[in-house]
């Protein structure tokens, strides 16, 4: 039998010498020692540990520990690790519990500091005749301070009876002498009340398309609320991109600006060109400084991966292009953050929500600016998947490489239309459909990733030599080339069974149904 | 799950000690621990001052008809359970004979544990039997304390021979010197020549410590009440010594 604790709300006037009293009738009491615990909430940007339905806080008194607790159990950890420095990425945290369950949800996310809740614990024993633990019981008083310590207020007491395994009926002896105190139970860890206290929203960021749309609207207003959700993402993650906190920051700014530069060339015909075109231009203008930055944190984070390919014995001659690569990261992201703190960048995102932001036009130019939305969404998805048709179908097994990089980009270009729309359509279907373009984008991404990689390592082993890097590290990298073009090779020969199963006739036919066209 | 025996064939050598504390150590790094005293004379459960009684009869868990689970009792320290000793345990070679499998019930019964504990402790009785048998098919490594005295020595050869001769491989033998005395010439001969003989014998000595001997009076690991005594450094060394072999 497994008991979890309970933990009470404790009103202001609580007559805690009347309950030391009614405990004591049965149970020798002793009083521990107090304590004061700083607990900091943490979790990524966007939410991973609470989306994998926990909380995490790092507790720092006398045992500074880690710990992780699901949620909706109880209002106390359950699996916790020691640790003396603060949490930040999971693969540098030493081995443990708590690192297990992080390692499988955070990735390359760093742990930020959500809120911070400062307790003071006095402890009471119950013991038996060995003067053993039987039950914990706890009074706790907590106040809040936002991350900055900005905002600060007080919890909830809590009253919490903790058991102890093995002990089952001196706790359940416990909890039914406090029924007479009539108190309830509390529903929320402190961790939700202090979060709700500050305004803040778990799961209030994420990079996943999520638009509730409305199939009758006008075009141009739909096609400016996608555009607006996008660069709220985009400045969201300014800030993170500039301190470099983790990689996915400036990814996630370049997704919302490719998934931007997609909306505005492919919900065609809503806007006049002659509006549109500045903005174009700005935008291409950020996928380009932000690029080399990107590029950089791909190597980065794949180090490890290649290192491993290696044989064993040349291993360590790859080091120096790890050396090489921080080097180069650390110049690259100066110079953006140079450029994200420009007239020129503050004036594109400016002048792009004043745009967004106007009243509609009442007389628009764009020739599709009043279609109802649903229409449109048909219109160009279905366009969109016949020309991937057309184009996949030319491919055979000895079309050049630039082929698949154009079917690549249009199939990018309409899993972007599909997600920005998937509100108009059947849940199951659209997802299905989704899924089936996800796997042939996969297929061709990684064909012209590994493309992309095995050139660039050469160019960044030309480099490295004149640097002054070692000959050994040169080879070691031109094995890894040789493991990429390899595995390219096999992309490639898989492509052809992905898009012959993605143009199916039964693929087809439920393509044509969900977006007209037959 | 990793299983850990604590073992000698002589008594006294500072078993129960080492078994308390690395438990106690595993726990405050947060590993979920448990551990299992099989002597009868429960020094172990003394030390958690749990009571020495485990509901339902003896014969009933060796037959699998108790789940270890329901007499599992938490300890004073977070992440520390125990499965406390029982006065029946002085017959329990008996009940293992009678037993199908002899050898490998104690493994059948810890097998459930698995998903609930990161370490479990086993403290032996000493003697070898046909409990400690169990314990050598069931453990991953072996914790040998060793006085470093030449009766002490010959037990340790006894067990390597036993082992030997019941064909059990695969066990990660972990022998170390206990109850070391400095000023004593003898434990440092006997030191020195081991210490070149062996080479499974972990770095780390446990000196002799009337801190150690005074678990007794505050009833928990020394770690816990005397933390920077030498004792409790040199039992810190040996779990760091144990974490590394074991990988």
């Amino acid at each position: 039998m497994s008991l979890h604790a309970v933990s009470y709300l404790l009103p202001d006037d609580f007559d805690l010498d009347g309950l030391k009293a009614a405990l004591a009738e049965s149970h020798v009491l002793q009083e521990n020692p107090s304590s004061t615990l700083t607990q900091t909430f943490y979790d990524s940007f966007d939410w991973r540990v609470w989306q994998a339905g926990a909380e995490l806080l790092h507790e720092t008194g006398d045992r500074p520990r880690l710990c992780w607790s699901g949620l909706n159990e109880s209002c106390l950890p359950q699996l916790c690790q020691a640790l003396e420095q603060k949490p930040e990425f999971a693969e540098d945290l030493p081995p443990g519990p708590v690192t297990e369950q992080l390692s499988k949800v955070l990735e390359m996310r760093v742990l930020l500091p959500k809120v911070i809740v400062i307790q003071t614990r006095y402890n009471l024993a119950l013991l038996d005749s060995e003067e053993k633990t039987v039950v914990r019981v706890a009074w706790v008083t907590s106040e809040y301070h936002s991350a900055n310590r900005r905002q600060t207020g007080a919890l909830d007491s809590l009253l919490v009876i903790m058991p102890l395994r093995g002990y089952e009926s001196d706790f359940e002896a416990v909890i039914k002498r406090l029924q007479a105190f009539r108190l309830s139970t509390c529903e929320h860890s402190l961790f939700r009340s202090a979060l709700t206290h500050l305004g803040i929203k778990p799961g209030d960021y994420s990079s996943k398309l999520n638009y509730r749309l409305d199939p009758d609207a006008r075009s141009d207003a739909t096609a400016k609320r996608i555009m607006l959700g996008l660069l709220d993402t985009l400045e969201a993650n300014v800030t993170g991109a500039k301190a470099n906190l983790d990689s996915e920051f400036l990814h996630d700014l370049r997704v919302a600006t490719r998934r931007t530069r997609s909306a505005m060339s492919q919900i065609k015909g809503v806007f006049s060109p002659q509006e549109i075109e500045p903005f174009k231009q700005g935008f291409a203008w950020i996928g380009q400084i932000t690029g080399q930055t990107r590029d950089l944190d791909v190597y980065l984070l794949q180090y490890n991966h290649f290192r491993t390919s290696l044989p064993a014995a040349v291993r360590p001659d790859l080091d120096p292009f790890h050396d090489y690569l921080k080097r180069h990261h650390k110049a690259a992201h100066a110079k953006l953050v140079k450029k994200l703190n420009s007239p020129h960048f503050r004036k594109i995102i400016k002048s792009w929500r004043d745009w967004l932001e106007a009243p509609l036009s009442e007389q628009p130019k764009g020739p599709n600016a009043r279609m109802p939305t649903a229409q449109l969404a048909d219109r160009r998805i279905g366009k969109l998947y016949n020309k991937i048709l057309k184009q996949g179908a030319a491919i055979g097994p000895n079309s050049p490489a630039e082929q698949l990089h154009d079917l690549r980009k249009q199939c990018k270009k309409l899993r972007y239309m599909m997600e920005f729309f998937q509100s108009l359509y059947p849940k199951p279907e659209i997802r299905h459909l989704v899924k089936l373009l996800k796997v042939l984008l996969d297929n061709l991404g990684e064909f012209q990733d590994l493309e992309v990689q095995a050139h660039s390592l050469e160019g960044f082993g030309d480099e490295m030599l004149k640097e002054g890097a070692p000959s050994s590290a040169i080879m070691a990298m031109g094995i890894l080339v040789g493991k990429l073009y390899e595995k390219q090779t096999l992309t490639r020969r898989a492509f052809e069974d992905l898009f012959t199963h993605f143009s199916s006739a039964d693929n087809e036919r439920a393509f044509r149904k969900l977006f007209g066209g037959a | 799950m990793h299983i850990l025996g604590v073992y000698n064939i002589k008594g006294g050598v500072g078993k129960t000690a080492t078994a308390v504390n690395l438990a106690y150590l595993a726990a405050s790094q947060g590993y979920r621990t448990l551990i299992w005293d099989l002597d009868p004379q429960a020094a172990a459960t003394f030390y958690f001052r749990i009571k020495p009684k485990v509901k339902g009869s003896k014969k009933r868990l060796i037959s699998g008809k108790v789940d270890l689970e329901e007499v599992v009792k938490a300890t004073d320290f977070e992440n520390l359970d125990m499965l406390p000793a029982d006065f029946s345990y002085r017959n329990m070679d008996l009940q293992l004979e009678d037993a199908k499998k002899p050898t490998k019930q104690l493994l059948k019964l810890l097998r459930p544990l698995s998903y609930a504990y990161d370490y479990v402790f086993l403290d032996c009785p000493p003697s070898i039997s046909l409990v400690s048998e169990n314990i050598f098919r069931a453990a991953e490594g072996l914790l040998l304390p060793l006085i470093p005295t030449t009766l002490s020595l010959r037990t340790y050869e006894q067990l390597l021979d036993f082992l030997d001769g019941h064909r059990i491989t695969g066990l990660e033998l972990m022998p170390f010197f206990s109850m070391v005395d400095r000023r004593k010439r003898m434990h440092l001969d006997v030191m020195q020549n081991l210490q070149q003989a062996d080479k499974e014998l972990l770095e780390t000595q446990i000196p002799y410590a009337s801190d150690v001997e005074k678990m007794g009076i505050h009833r928990m690991p020394v770690q816990a009440f005397a933390p920077n005594c030498p004792a409790a450094r040199a039992y810190r060394a040996l779990w760091a010594d144990v974490q590394k072999r074991l990988g």
